[in-house]
Formats: C-alpha cells, structure tokens, sequence
C-alpha cells in the first residue's frame, strides 16, 4: 500500500516536472534574442506563449499587497511629515530619504520596476547626498523654522489647505479605468514580448516616442551641471571659504 | 471600511499621491528654510511621478513611464541648481532664510 501511494505520488511529480520543462522550453526561445536582429526569433514566438520566461506574472492584489502598501504609504507620508517639522537639518534630509525609499516601494506595486530602482538611484543616493553636503557646508541651526503669521492667516490657509485636500481627494478617488478588467489584472507583456514596466519596455518607449525630451534632458542637464558650477562658485577671489586663508593667524606671523 | 482596507486599487495610490503633493505644498507654505523649501518641491515631483505611473498602469501605456523618468532628471537638474543658489546665498548673507530673502543682490 505504501509502496503505491509513494509510486503514484513520484509519478505525479515526475509528470508536473516534466510538464513544466516542456512548458519552459516552449516558452524559453521568446526570450533567447539573434545578436543582430533582436525580432528575429522573438516575433514568431510571441503568438504561441504570450509570456515572456523572466516575467513572473505575480498580480499584485490581496491581503498581503495590502499590507504592504498601507506600510510603505505610512513610511512615504511619516518621511513627509518629518521633513517639514523637524528643526534639524540632517533629520528632515533623512526623513525624506525614507519618504523616497517609501515611495520607490510604492512604484514597485504598480509595476514600475525601472523607475523604482532609478528612484532609489537618483532619490535616495545622489540627491540625499547632495543635500546632506550643503547642510554640512551651512552648518547652522535654524532660528525659527515656522514663518510667523497672525492666527487669522493661519487659520485662513489652514482651511484653503484643507479644501483643497478634500476637493483633491474626491476628484482622485473617484477615477476610473478605461477598461476595468484588464486594469485590475497583471499588466500584458509589451508588444515586443517584454515585461511591463522594465528596462526594455521603458526602453523602447523612451526611443521610440521620447527621443527629442530625452535629447532635450541632456542638453539641459549638462546645463544644469555648467549652471550649478558658475553659481556656486566665489564671485571674488578674497572672499571667505574658498580653502585658504588669506590672513596668516597672528600665533605664526608675530616674533 | 474593510473593503478599504483590503482592497487596495489605484484611488489608494492616487489619494497617497494627493497626500504627499499636499504635505510638500505645506511644507513650501509654513518653513522658511530654502533647503527644507527645496526638500519639499522633490517630494510635490515624487508626488507627481506616482499620479504619472498610477494613471499609466490603469491606462496600459507606458508613456507614464517615459515622462517620470524625464521629470527625475528635471528634478536632478533642479535641485543641483538650486542647492547651488541657496550656498551661493549663503556665502553672501550668511542665512539661507527666505523670508529675510528681499533683494536680489549680495
């Protein structure tokens, strides 16, 4: 008895195997791609499998999506809150580090793969950074952090803040898909076979429908960059923090 | 209020982008630092981008995608000028405070 229950078992998982190989095999010539002609192979393929072999087609609903997100929206919104409250400098940049780091989370929910890993990138590393050193090179503590106004100004933005929240929220909640179905369910896979979302989809996008902004995106950052380095710079050669001292201290100078 | 909770669909993701987009509103409209000023115009565009790839998901086209990654690297862009600004502020008046900011000269 044992014995066959252990040889019907093995032979299911040996037919479940083996369906899955055959299933992976059919599906693996989608993805392999011909050096020279990247729809060579692809084209063909795509009518017979629809599913790229590195797409995990995981729909990201349930209970546990849910969790997450009520997570990281809470990490995105206290990130928030801290940069705007606190007094000290290099807390509210990491308040916000851990707003970004929230909201890259939240782009990963709705399959932006790419522009998560890119938020995290630029976000949370090269801007961090760049903010964390000019808060060194001020190196003050705030005075008072919150402008001064009568309580009826306060009050009177308070309510516009407020309104405005409320209208927002409204108009926003009550969007709607165009086609609700396939809105709900895991995004397709690209025309050209590729997962929603990742660097070949964005990719193709960019290149073919972008290529001017994208062009225009370099020319104004390197702009940006010349930009940012005239400005920065001293306007005069005696003027304070620019590395050296212009006056010897009297300690070494005196006799 | 379960249903809420549970099932989370692109309202949930529009409204937490509202509510980001309005917390860096008044964080522009309350503090008086250039750089927390700064910080809070990076979180209105992470705010933006998120609307962007939400209304791109629900519609299925990844345009959404292109236009956030351009606005990050406007928003690169912008906050290396304008960390450039407030320390070119800085060396001249020693406060980055926006409020005693009246003229446009040293």
């Amino acid at each position: 008895m044992m014995r066959f229950l252990i040889m019907i078992t093995s032979a299911v998982l040996a037919w479940g195997a083996v369906d899955a190989f055959v299933q992976v095999a059919h599906a693996q010539p989608a993805g392999q791609q011909v050096p020279g002609n990247p729809r060579a192979r692809v084209q063909p393929n795509v009518n017979v499998t629809k599913v790229h072999p590195h797409s995990d087609r995981v729909e990201s609903k349930g209970k546990g999506m849910a969790l997450l997100f009520w997570a990281f929206a809470a990490a995105s919104i206290g990130g928030a809150l801290f940069v705007i409250t606190r007094r000290n400098l290099i807390a509210a940049v990491m308040g916000m580090v851990g707003s970004f780091l929230g909201i890259a989370a939240i782009y990963m929910m709705l399959y932006a793969h790419f522009l998560s890993v890119v938020q995290m990138l630029v976000y949370a590393g090269a801007i961090m950074v760049l903010f964390v050193f000019v808060v060194m090179i001020l190196n003050r503590p705030e005075d008072e952090p919150v402008a001064p106004s009568g309580r009826a100004g306060q009050a009177i933005a308070g309510i516009a803040i407020l309104y405005l929240v409320g209208r927002l929220i409204m108009l926003l909640w009550k969007t709607q898909p165009a086609n609700p179905a396939a809105a709900a369910a895991a995004p397709p896979v690209t025309a050209e076979g590729h997962d929603w979302g990742s660097v070949k989809a964005v990719g193709t996008d960019l290149f073919n429908g972008g290529l001017f902004p994208f062009e225009a995106i370099s020319i104004l950052l390197l702009v940006a960059v010349v930009g940012a380095i005239a400005i920065a710079r001293p306007l005069h050669e005696d003027q304070d923090n620019t590395g050296e001292p212009s006056t010897p201290t009297p300690a070494g100078g005196g006799k | 209020m379960g249903n809420i909770l549970f099932n989370v669909g692109y309202g949930h993701f529009l409204v937490l982008a509202a509510v980001l987009f309005l917390i860096g509103v008044a964080g522009v409209l309350i503090r008086r630092n250039a750089l927390i000023i700064l910080m809070s115009v990076e979180l209105m565009l992470n705010a933006a981008n998120m609307t962007l790839l939400t209304f791109s998901r629900m519609w299925g086209d990844l345009s959404g995608h292109t236009f956030a990654l351009i606005v990050i690297a406007v928003a690169a862009a912008e906050a290396s000028v304008g960390l450039a600004i407030v320390v070119a502020v800085f060396r001249g008046r020693r406060n980055v405070d926006v409020d005693r900011l009246t003229t446009l000269r040293h």
